[in-house]
């Protein structure tokens, strides 16, 4: 039972067969909340890594204030490159007056029947009591935009 | 045999809580100062350094307008309130 920060394996493959665009307007991408222990919706945590294939709500925190179950629509930022490193990014997101205790968080393509992007891992349970929760992506660089391909 | 090398990664992202409430203003600045400068892990120590100091002052300077932003727009619907005749409400929001 555990959350491992991934590009999932199976979004390898779709970016070959031209099933995700994360241009501006174009596909939706969601980021929907997980726990490992208490918080989940039911009493399956998760486990997420580079094996999961779709979102899923085994673990999923339940809904609270602004977020609700299956997560919230990211803004895609247009993916540019720089050098030889091409990069998506999008806008932060924050959910509001939630109390949310998660360990990690699903990036899906709700436009592409929900298909995993990537996983990403906190690294310890982060919590907002009845609060805001914000997830803040990284700058948009070839070194540490949040996906990237060299 | 022709091969070529691609490696894909993920970045790592920051998450910022609040109880009680939404985000404070320096949580606010730092979210802000995250987005406007970049100082790279591997940057010299000396300009490394010097780019701290600024990002110092720029969350600094975020931090300071952050806060006068919320006062004003607490002043904006202190008197709007006010105006609509709910004075405890006004006062109530004005004292936050």
């Amino acid at each position: 039972m555990a959350i491992t920060q991934a590009m999932c394996t199976s979004f390898k493959t779709e970016l070959l067969t031209g099933t995700h665009n994360f241009t501006n307007g174009a596909n939706s991408i969601k980021l929907a909340l997980y726990a490992i222990s208490s918080g989940g919706k039911s009493s399956s945590t998760a486990t997420l890594g580079a094996t999961t294939t779709a979102f899923t709500t085994t673990g999923e925190v339940a809904s609270s204030g602004s977020y609700s179950t299956g997560g919230g629509a990211l803004t895609n930022v247009t993916p540019t490159s720089s050098g030889t490193t091409a990069f998506a990014d999008f806008n932060d997101l924050s959910f509001t007056t939630a109390t949310i205790t998660a360990r990690g968080a699903l990036l899906y393509n709700s436009s592409a029947s929900n298909k995993a992007v990537a996983v990403l891992d906190f690294g310890a349970d982060k919590t907002s009591t009845s609060g805001t929760f914000t997830i803040q992506f990284p700058t948009a660089n070839s070194t540490s935009a949040i996906i990237r391909i060299a | 045999m022709i091969s070529v090398d691609v490696g894909m990664d993920v970045g790592k992202i920051d998450v910022m809580t609040s109880n009680e409430g939404g985000l404070s203003s320096d949580q606010i600045a730092e979210m802000a100062r995250k987005k406007i400068i970049y100082i790279a892990d591997d940057a010299p120590p000396a300009i490394r350094d010097q780019a701290q100091v600024f990002a110092d002052r720029v969350e600094d300077t975020l931090r300071y307008y952050i806060d006068l932003a919320k006062r004003e727009e607490r002043g904006t619907i202190t008197q709007t309130l006010r105006n609509a005749g709910h004075t405890d409400i006004a006062e109530y929001i004005r004292r936050l």
